[in-house]
């Protein structure tokens, strides 16, 4: 092998190298702004026009395993299904970012809220709400207990609570809390106070 | 100088072949292709356990995971940096000792001392192997102790406890073959005409003499010992059917004739007639019920492909859970408790299977072990459930078998919690909705570690696990008497 073909192949080698780590930039810049945009992406519009309205949320926090209560406006539509709807984004909006004391998956939305008779609430979450929600048994608890008492807080007739995810019952949130039962708003009403 | 026409698609093709070989080499975590056959393990029998540690296949090679290997021996803490793998093991009552191995090298070093390997140390999915081969002289430097390694039959002895047996031929009518063992065993019997086959998956069992054993006997033919796959087999042969008996607590099986079956009626049999209250003439005696237990199931959450939260993206918290199972576990022995787990090594389980499981087991006790990177300190769990009015004697139902149970579930929890605070460990008692707590007809708790001071790394500290697991078994101990002691 001539020295000039050893030089090419070197320069060559380099090249590769160098498109390699390229490669691996664009594959974490992309996971950057994949992840960006999700949060940003939550910046809902809101669902309607009108004067804002004070709605109450229970924020969780992991770092001490506590739910608060809190007030912000939000702007609601006036149909029942779509205010509890536009009430739980606006508590999700508090989990998003990466800052939050209580993050949960990137991206995750409410996709529908339904009424069974006057007391019972069905929340359609989307799959990033579950797939990418951080695994723990308090963890999950936590954001299961803080939906209840939202809706509870804001819709006082509503007493029962079932979660779904992409419109499908699932076992489990993330592998420990269980998704399979209707949650008493009674119920978790105490676990909320021993949380307190 | 310009290249020519062929030189030109010749570089471009080193240089994209190149390139991809490259980003190939950045995105695989390594070099090797590697699977789990399901029946593919090593039983080790030491002093203090016995257990299985699941092989990986590579190249042809079978390999053991290092953590898998020495966590019931003593305390593991293991870490990956870049392609180091560090690990500290602790045996009982001694200081740590260092391990060290680099992934894809042959070479390390085991108490600072160089290692040579037969093959490549491997790492995969954040976990250490190195092949089967030097488990026995590792474990024997790390232990200080003699080991026996059988390596055909994946069997691996460790300090001198193999147990040997004997077979004595009696030749009554009909014959009977005694086999004798110094300790008691309990080996899984299978029959079929002419045919009784004994298991030994936690006995280390051995062979004394020849292997098969040749008898000028009309009822039993021979006797033969083998092992393979990590279990031993005693395999009884004859000319008629057989059965197996256990006599002198368990030291001796006793293996002769089956009798006759019985002639079978037409007739459907009569009704039982109801005990006399004072019986003049002796009745065959009923068989005796088995005596209560207390029985602890500690259930270690996910395995197998459900890895549980990622405590770090090296820890998963399968293996976090697995270990302080293995530390409850003996802390409840160091308090006279038996504890079973519900699974001792990497397999997955679902949370029906579990929930089934343990209501066949009949614990006096259930205990859920959970860790996580969020929040701080140990959380006990109960049931999420409302009280209800139920029998625990009564048939249950399934989604809310545990109503049945929540005020003892409530006392244990409470003991561990106390138990924990006396060790200035911060804990917290909650209810939870966590499968498959709501399924168990028994006794019922859930301890979720988390990080003791934000450093999430000392969740899987010996130290750390320790305290923990001492809280939970003297939680345990405490509230024994007030727990019901059940029937096998």
């Amino acid at each position: 092998m001539t020295r000039r073909v050893l030089v090419m192949f070197a320069v060559l080698a380099a090249i590769a190298v160098g498109l390699g780590f390229y490669a691996l930039h664009l594959k974490r810049k992309v996971a950057r702004d994949e992840q960006l945009a999700a949060e940003q992406q939550r910046a809902l519009a809101p669902l309607s026009n009108g004067p804002p309205t004070t709605v109450t949320l229970y924020i969780a926090s992991d770092s001490d395993g506590t739910l608060r209560r809190t007030q912000v406006n939000v702007t609601l539509p006036p149909e029942r299904t779509e205010r509890d709807r536009a009430v739980l984004r606006a508590l999700f909006e508090q989990y998003l970012p990466s800052s939050s004391p209580h993050p949960i998956g990137a991206g995750a939305d409410v996709r529908d809220v339904y009424l069974l008779g006057d007391d019972t609430a069905v929340v359609d979450t989307n799959a990033a709400f579950a797939d990418a929600h951080p695994s723990g048994v308090l963890a999950e608890e936590l954001t299961v207990a803080s939906i209840v008492v939202t809706l509870n807080a804001n819709d006082s007739k509503i007493g029962r609570v079932k979660i779904l995810v992409n419109g499908q019952e699932r076992e489990t949130l993330a592998g420990h809390a269980d998704l399979r039962r209707f949650y008493e708003a009674s119920n978790i009403g105490q676990v909320v106070k021993d949380m307190q | 100088m310009p290249l020519s026409g062929r030189r030109s698609r010749l570089a471009w093709a080193i240089t994209a072949g190149s390139a991809l070989l490259f980003a190939a080499l950045l995105t695989r975590q390594t070099g090797v292709h590697a699977q789990s056959p399901g029946q593919n393990q090593l039983t080790v029998y030491s002093p203090r356990t016995s257990y299985s540690v699941p092989l990986l296949e590579v190249n042809g090679q079978p390999y053991a995971g290092l953590v898998e290997l020495l966590e019931p021996l003593g305390s593991v803490d293991a870490r990956i940096d870049g392609k180091k793998y560090k690990l500290h093991f602790t045996p009982p009552g001694g200081r740590p000792l260092e391990v060290q191995f680099t992934g894809g090298k042959d070479k390390g070093k085991v108490r600072g001392n160089g290692y040579k390997l037969p093959a490549n140390f491997i790492l995969q999915n954040g976990r250490g192997y190195l092949p089967l081969s030097v488990t026995s002289d590792l474990v024997s430097k790390l232990l200080a102790t003699d080991t026996e390694f059988h390596a055909a039959a994946r069997r691996l002895f460790i300090g001198n406890i193999q147990l040997r047996y004997t077979l004595e031929l009696h030749k009554d009518n009909p014959s009977r073959l005694l086999l004798g063992f110094s300790s008691p065993v309990n080996p899984s019997i299978a029959t079929e005409p002419g045919r009784v086959r004994l298991t030994f998956r936690r006995e280390p069992i051995v062979s004394t003499g020849p292997e098969n054993v040749p008898y000028s006997d009309p009822l039993i033919s021979g006797a033969s010992f083998s092992e393979h796959d990590g279990l031993a087999e005693l395999d009884v042969t004859g000319t008629a059917p057989m059965m197996a008996n256990f006599a002198d607590g368990g030291r001796t099986i006793i293996i002769t004739g089956a009798p006759a079956a019985a002639p079978v009626t037409q007739e459907a049999p009569a009704p039982l007639p109801p005990a006399p209250a004072n019986p003049q003439n002796p009745s065959p005696q009923p068989r005796q019920p088995a005596a209560p237990r207390f029985l602890v199931l500690i259930d270690p959450a996910h395995g197998g492909s459900d890895i549980g939260a990622a405590i770090t993206p090296s820890l998963p918290e399968k293996d976090v859970v697995l270990a302080l199972a293995r530390r409850v576990q003996h802390e409840l022995a160091n308090r006279g408790i038996a504890a079973g787990l519900l699974r001792n090594s990497d397999v997955a389980i679902t949370l029906d299977q579990r929930a089934t499981w343990t209501n066949a087991a009949r614990p006096a006790l259930y205990i859920a072990l959970h860790a996580a990177n969020t929040g701080q300190g140990v959380h006990v769990f109960t049931a999420m459930l409302p009280a209800a009015n139920l029998s625990p004697q009564g048939f249950l139902p399934w989604d809310t078998a545990q109503a049945a149970f929540l005020d003892l579930s409530g006392s244990v929890a409470g003991s561990v919690a106390a138990e924990l605070e006396s060790r200035k460990l911060p804990n917290a008692t909650l209810l939870a909705p966590l499968r498959p707590m709501n399924n168990i007809a028994a006794p019922a708790i859930a301890v979720e570690i988390a990080p003791p001071a934000g450093n999430v790394d000392e969740i899987a500290s010996a130290a750390y696990q320790e305290q923990v697991a001492q809280s939970i078994a003297a939680g345990v101990a405490a509230v024994r008497a007030k727990l019901p002691e059940v029937r096998p």
